[in-house]
């Protein structure tokens, strides 16, 4: 990948982005410590199709991407909130 | 080029035997399996066979000996870590390859050339101090020096590293030296495969059975095997692994990058390694220089190469050494490092009985390869977590006791 | 003596243009457009060089940079490939890895060794006894290596220059040019590079003694030529293939990063070394070397030649000798029959002897000159009836028996590749998307269908660019095998050799296999083969070959090793370009200049450490400045904090979340202290938070955290989707902490705000002007002192010190620095994220537990908190005070020693003119941490210091001097 497409402002260098890590839920109040370090340490490692955040640093615009890890291939780009695009 | 003038020496010396056989199949169980034929998983075996007695051994590879991350990591190593449970255990390893080519009979080109970690920063200056002081109680010999001590060790080098980043002091560490990657896996293969273990290249693990909590047997391309005890020793791969045994593990893969330029006649003696300028390199006995950077900044689980990478550690490598302008870049490549919240591995039994992780090793495993055999042969022969590796438990997450290596986090582990 | 030929049509030199240069310390003279090895060979110098391993003497092999065997010291410039790169007027060239001459090379290693250990003994003398194993390392590091630093050479700054194209074609031959020509007519942008210096590839000296390729380079050249949208650029290298089509093109003065929609590989093939005994003897060398020495140079390459060939194209290339006055001696074809008989039959025709079936079995030198050769016909299993040996007796052998694909950037781009018997040859099977083969990288061979094949990769290459063009009709088949499946002769003596970078022969793989080394990567790494500078251009396909037959398997199945980049080695000074380092510094910069900063880095920023003063040493110069803050008053540019503006109505819930503190109930008017903590409970940064109005915050951060803050501030709010607006106004705001007992009467002159302690009561926040400068004034106490924060846009930076200096004047006002700043705040105790606290320290650890409020129903960080102060905290971080009269003073980062564990470590420590006593931070273990435990501290050099825990603050406990009464 050397090129990313932020929702915002289009196809970019991959640069100027920061990558943020898998998109992970975290567990309600009524977890277990157990849950809460597994939320806060642990990682789904295996390859494969992942939604990530990542920033634009530019711009500061914080946005999705579904990507597939192990070919470094960008699926789709949204922002937080909107709708996933086909 | 010193590795092959050896093989010559061996030929003529011996009649050509075969470093390794290759098993014609499969056998239907084993007292052990290990997955991965790089260093540590060789290693492991070797251990079990030599001072366990446990010589149902197999070892399986989706590839082959040492072309994971053993045959691509720029053969650092040291024992300057900063937590005291880190500095023993590599103290430990860096004593136990001194011993090595003689146990294996094979030249690993083991060089002890002296390992200077650059401070560009009072902070990093800081770091060095607490380094030198940790590694100075455990009698590690390593010591803060300032910069007159860097230009005397090395006199090539722009103090100013262009003007960005001065340096003021280095953390000094003797004992770091450099070996010949590639012999280190195939002296531990030899040595294994001589005491009866068996080692499948070619051989991708597919699946791990488990009943009950405990390991039962193994899925591979090429049939299944039953056994009590597997041994994962795969770096970059791990999670892949974990995953077949449903274990989570905080153990994220991110690209490690080195390139090597055209050989030259040799100049530089030690190992430099700046965090400021994310350069490491050292010059091989062949007289290429061996240059790495930090980690890249995202996930990926491949072994691509990037064009950012050469840019950014040629301009480093620049400060530090104007007067390689000339000097030619032959080649790139990449690892898959398993790195880990607190730059420490993950060792040692896990949830599922019977099953062993040697795993976690970002960018700092080769070092470590003797010991990792070491430990990890004696937890698994005995099912008792070594003394050494009590730190690395993957359970440290959970309780929330990280090791310290976080507190200092920069490159150049 | 001279070889050059008459002038030949197309050739690269010229005559007119003579360049003087000397090899060895010998005076040559060449032309401009020759490389070295072209000009040495014209003078009839045969030995260009020396072999890494065994210090042969070696000629040309390729002309195709990869010959490692003539790589050259041109001055500053190491391992020039004098194959391939351009003669300079007064180069003074000298060969690599030599011990004098490449013609008297004295360093011959193993003769030298051998002479007083047995060779075997030797070997293992290396590892074994274990004391000699640096011996011989130091031994082998003299010898090792290949050109020489010149350690004079500056920085090269070599700009570098982006660029892009619709259509990218890689390599200018037949297929290249009518790629590069259907694209460019098909409306696209294209750009077409060559790593030669001129464009046309084999076109130009593949001519098997006749003019029609010649005429097709003539016409395809004009023809793009005719295209403005076609750009050409020979001598660019294209150097690898990277995602999304990111290809650098290096040439002699830069490197272009061009991004293409799609990428034409048609960079053809190397040609393959035959493998007999004494391959390497000065004088063998590839046809295409021959060719191109011929009609690149115009040099005659030798005398009289003898051909082995298994293919048409040695058959042209004999009849290239021919047409330019070279005797063939014999054409040795491996092959029983050949199947281009055309050309066949036009060698024959010159009365050339044809021999089939037989192969070279080894070369015969003599003083480093290729004399004859040994041919011997081929038995029916292939080996050489030795027997039956025929003495040819020349001075050149021309090796034309295959091919390998140029395939690296089609590897890179993770193209599939597959062996195909029919021309026994790796091709692509399955491209990857956007990228296209051509020519004979793509297996195709015969000239016509070269072209077509260009024809075709260049409509398909435009097309997947987005423009309209027909299609081309698919290329004939085959009507010669161009590659010998096995040009491979074994010979009792060796010295037959498969890689000329590593002195590899074919026992070295026979060996290696027998040890176990028997598949395609553990072989490289084994042999090291392809590992020199060519990276196995001319030797992996041999290698896979003999690989192959040991293990009865086809190449394909043995597969090939990956091809990485680069290309071609590139140089660092390419790479790096002009080299980019960020750097910031505060709209008052130029005043700290001019008032003698000594400067430090702060993250990107440069900060004034301290003010040098002449004569004075540094300690005392910090020493007054700490001095007068503590009598009088003092002034810091602190311009580097982060400075974040908040607004919206969910502000103040907003910071609830983002930092352990409350600031819900924070008045208008007031700020607070505020510290932030990551999801693991570990503290991160800390800073101010001033609340201006009821939905509009103003906080600032670390220096080095404001990045981080900002954009981890906008990720939670991705999530959380508050009603706020957040701006990082780092850069738009020019700060200074103005401190001191005199702070209030110099701001007093500056400004209408009333400073009374009743109407601007500490921690509180004004807006009003300062020197006529809008400006936010925070009551700040970092330093321990009565202190004002004044933030101003920062155009007004500068002005605002220059009013704030000469308000102070008549109160001998200092400017203070980091280091100054950081004796104040250790004074009082406070602590400084990153320096007091490290990757793992808690807010409890570090003593800031009372700003953590653990009641708020969230904030990030707060579950992890909770779990953590169930374990209950590691260590302590606490203040202590040094014995008088100790030895020494410890240093940041020594440790505190208990019954001889480790058992803490100093942070920050000061010897305090002010408190008359040594005070610090440090942490301990937490039994440790009570006041009045007594610590032992090591210090450089072993010795041990005591020192007894003390509370803080050490200065000013009850905050007494912050309240403007002290004045």
């Amino acid at each position: 990948m050397k090129l990313l497409r932020c929702p915002v402002n289009g196809a970019r260098p991959v640069s100027e982005f920061v990558y943020g890590g898998e998109v992970r839920e975290m567990p309600g109040d009524a977890c277990t410590d157990a849950e809460w370090a597994d939320y806060v340490f642990n990682r789904s490692g295996i390859p494969g199709v992942k939604i990530e955040w990542w920033y634009h640093v530019a711009s500061g615009t914080w946005f999705l991407a579904k990507r597939d890890v192990a070919a470094d291939h960008v699926l789709q780009t949204w922002l937080p909130g909107e709708e996933v695009p086909e | 080029m010193a590795y092959q003038l050896l093989r010559f020496a061996l030929a003529s010396r011996h009649p050509e035997t075969r470093m390794f056989r290759t098993p014609d199949r499969l056998g239907e169980t084993y007292d052990v399996v290990v997955i991965g034929a790089g260093g540590h998983g060789l290693a492991a075996a070797y251990y079990l066979a030599r001072d366990h007695g446990v010589r149902k051994v197999a070892v399986l590879d989706r590839g082959y000996i040492g072309g994971g991350n053993t045959g691509r990591n720029t053969t650092i190593i040291r024992s300057n870590y900063l937590t005291p449970e880190g500095v023993a255990f590599y103290d430990q390893s860096v004593s136990l390859w001194q011993d090595l080519a003689q146990d294996f009979d094979l030249n690993l080109f083991y060089s002890t050339r002296g390992h200077y970690t650059l401070a560009h920063t009072d902070s990093a200056v800081r770091t060095m101090r607490w380094r030198a002081e940790v590694n100075k109680h455990l009698g590690v010999r390593s010591e803060l020096v300032g910069p007159e001590e860097v230009k005397r060790a090395c006199p090539r080098i722009d103090l100013d590293c262009g003007g960005h980043a001065p340096i003021l002091g280095a953390l000094f560490h003797a004992p770091g030296a450099i070996a010949r990657h590639d012999a280190v896996a195939w002296g531990y293969g030899r040595g294994a495969s001589q005491r009866g273990v068996e080692i499948h290249q070619q051989t991708e693990v597919t699946g791990i059975d488990v009943e009950a909590g405990r390991v039962k047997g193994v899925h591979t391309t090429r049939g299944y095997v039953s056994t009590r005890k597997v041994l994962c020793a795969v770096a970059g791969f791990t999670p892949r692994v974990t995953h077949m045994v449903g274990i989570r593990t905080p153990i994220y893969v991110h690209p490690l990058q080195a390139m090597v330029s055209e050989p030259m006649k040799p100049w530089l003696d030690p190992i430099l390694v700046s965090g400021s300028l994310h350069v490491y390199v050292s010059q091989s006995a062949r007289g290429e220089l061996v240059m790495g950077a930090s980690l890249d900044p995202y996930e990926v689980q491949s072994t691509r190469s990037t064009l950012d990478f050469t840019e950014g550690l040629a301009a480093h490598m620049l400060d530090m050494f104007p007067f390689l302008s000339h000097v030619r870049v032959n080649r790139q490549w990449a690892g898959m490092a398993d790195m880990t919240p607190d730059f420490a591995p993950v060792m040692g039994k896990t949830p599922v009985e019977g099953f062993y992780l040697d795993a976690g090793w970002g960018t700092w495993g080769f070092k470590a390869t003797p010991v990792c055999g070491k430990t990890m042969s004696y937890t698994v022969a005995t099912d008792r977590t070594h003394e050494l590796i009590r730190a690395f438990s993957l359970s440290r997450f959970e309780r929330y006791e990280l090791t310290g290596e976080k507190g200092a986090a920069s490159v150049g582990h | 003596m001279t070889a050059r030929l008459p002038v030949v049509e197309g050739e690269w030199i010229d005559r007119s243009r003579g360049v003087p240069f000397t090899f060895d310390g010998q005076r040559f003279e060449g032309y401009a457009g020759d490389v070295p090895a072209s000009a040495l060979w014209a003078a009839g110098v045969r030995v260009l060089g020396r072999s890494f391993k065994y210090h042969r003497p070696r000629g040309v092999l390729s002309f195709a940079n990869h010959d490692v065997n003539t790589l050259m010291q041109a001055g500053a410039r190491l391992n020039f490939r004098a194959d391939v790169e351009g003669l300079e007027p007064g180069m003074a060239l000298t060969a690599v890895n030599t011990a004098g001459t490449a013609a008297r090379d004295g360093l011959r290693i193993l003769d030298r060794l051998s002479a007083f250990l047995p060779v075997g003994f030797y070997y293992k003398a290396f590892h074994r006894p274990k004391g000699l194993a640096p011996f011989w390392e130091n031994v082998f590091r003299r010898v090792t290596g290949l050109g020489r630093v010149d350690f004079s050479t500056p920085r090269l700054a070599t700009p570098k220059r982006y660029d892009f194209a619709d259509v990218l074609v890689v390599g200018a031959g037949p297929s290249g040019l009518r790629a590069a020509l259907r694209a460019g007519q098909a409306g696209a942008r294209v750009v077409l590079v060559d790593e030669n210096a001129r464009i046309g590839g084999s076109l130009g000296y593949q001519r098997g003694g006749e003019r029609r390729s010649r005429d097709t380079l003539v016409e395809l050249e004009a023809a793009i030529a005719a295209l403005p949208n076609v750009s050409v650029r020979p001598g660019t290298l294209a150097a690898g293939w990277y995602a999304d089509h990111w290809v650098p093109l290096v040439d002699a003065s830069r490197m272009t990063k061009l991004r293409a929609k799609a990428v034409v590989v048609a960079q053809g093939v190397f040609e393959q070394p035959a493998v007999f005994r004494n391959n390497d003897i000065p004088g063998v060398m590839l046809a295409s070397a021959a060719q191109r020495l011929m009609y690149r140079y115009a040099v005659k390459p030798m005398h009289v030649a003898l051909v082995l060939t298994a293919n048409a194209e040695g058959y042209r290339a004999a009849l290239d000798l021919l047409a330019n006055g070279v005797e063939v001696a014999a054409v040795v074809d491996l092959r029983q029959r050949a199947d281009d008989e055309a050309a066949e039959a036009a060698v024959i025709a010159r009365g050339v002897r044809v021999l089939h079936g037989h192969c070279v079995f080894e070369a015969e030198a003599r003083a480093d000159r290729l004399v004859a050769a040994r041919v011997c016909p081929l038995d029916d299993s292939g080996e050489p009836r030795t027997s039956h040996a025929i003495h040819v007796a020349c001075d050149g052998i021309l090796m034309s028996v295959g091919w390998a694909p140029a395939a690296a950037l089609l590897y890179q781009s993770g193209c599939v590749m597959r062996y195909d018997t029919a021309v026994e040859q790796f091709v692509p099977a399955k491209l990857a998307p956007g990228v296209f083969a051509a020519g004979r990288v793509n297996g195709v061979h015969d000239l016509e269908a070269r072209l077509l094949d260009g024809e075709r990769a260049g409509a398909e290459a435009a097309a997947w660019a987005g423009f309209h063009t027909d299609p081309v009709p698919a290329v004939p088949g085959l009507t010669s095998t161009p590659s010998h499946p096995w040009p491979i002769v074994g010979h009792p003596g060796g010295k037959n050799f498969v890689d000329f970078d590593e002195d590899l022969q074919v026992r070295d793989f026979l060996d290696a296999a027998q040890e176990g080394f028997d598949n395609i990567e553990l072989l490289k790494r084994f042999t090291t083969v392809g590992m020199g500078p060519s990276q196995g251009k001319h030797s992996n396909m041999n290698a896979i070959r003999i690989l192959a037959r040991i293990r009865g398997q086809s190449p394909g199945e043995v597969g090939t090793t990956t091809a990485r980049p680069f290309f071609h080695p590139v140089p660092l000074s390419h790479l790096a370009g002009r080299g980019f380092t960020a750097r910031r510094e505060t709209p008052v910069h130029e005043r700290h200049e001019r008032l003698g900063a000594a400067w430090m880095q702060a993250g990107i920023w440069l900060r004034p450490e301290y003010y040098r003063e002449a004569d004075r040493p540094k300690a005392e110069c910090v020493r007054a400045e700490i001095r007068a803050v503590r009598s009088g008053v003092g002034l810091i540019d602190v311009g580097t904090l982060g400075k974040m503006e908040l607004h919206g109505p969910d502000a103040a819930a907003f910071l609830e979340r983002l930092y352990t503190g409350r600031f819900a109930g924070l008045k208008v008017g007031m700020s607070r202290y505020g510290l932030m903590t990551d999801e693991t409970g570990v503290v991160i940064d800390d800073g101010v938070i001033a609340r201006l109005a009821d939905e509009h915050f103003y906080f600032t951060t670390t220096t080095t955290g404001a990045a981080a803050v900002y954009c981890e501030a906008q990720r939670w709010n991705a999530i959380w989707k508050l009603r706020v607006g957040l701006v990082n106004v780092t850069g738009a705001f020019a700060a200074v902490n103005l401190a001191g007992p005199r702070s209030r009467t110099v701001l007093a002159r500056l400004g209408t705000q009333d400073l009374s302690r009743d109407a601007f009561p500490y921690l509180g926040v004004r807006e009003t002007e300062v020197g006529g400068i809008p400006a936010r004034v925070m009551r700040v106490g970092f330093v321990g002192e009565l202190g004002y924060e004044i933030h101003v846009p920062a155009q007004y930076g500068a002005c605002l010190w220059d009013r704030l200096m000469e308000a102070g004047r008549e109160f001998d006002i200092r400017p203070f620095g980091v280091e100054a700043q950081r004796a104040l705040r250790l004074e009082k105790g406070h602590v400084i994220i990153g320096q007091d606290t490290d990757g793992l320290t808690t807010a409890d650890e570090a003593g800031l537990g009372w700003a953590v409020r653990m009641e708020k129903p969230f904030f990030v960080g707060k579950r992890s908190l909770e779990i953590i102060r169930k374990r209950g905290a590691r260590q302590t971080l606490v203040g202590f005070e040094l014995d008088p009269g100790s030895s020494a003073v410890p240093l940041e980062c020594h440790l505190v020693i208990r019954d001889g564990e480790i058992a803490g470590r100093v942070t920050s420590v000061l010897e305090s003119e002010t408190l008359g006593r040594t005070v610090g931070l440090v942490f301990v273990r937490p039994e440790l941490a009570k006041e009045g435990t007594r610590l032992e501290i090591r210090v450089d050099g072993g010795a041990i210091v005591a020192a007894t825990v003390v509370r803080t603050p050490f200065y000013d406990p009850d905050g007494a001097r912050q309240e403007p009464e002290h004045e």
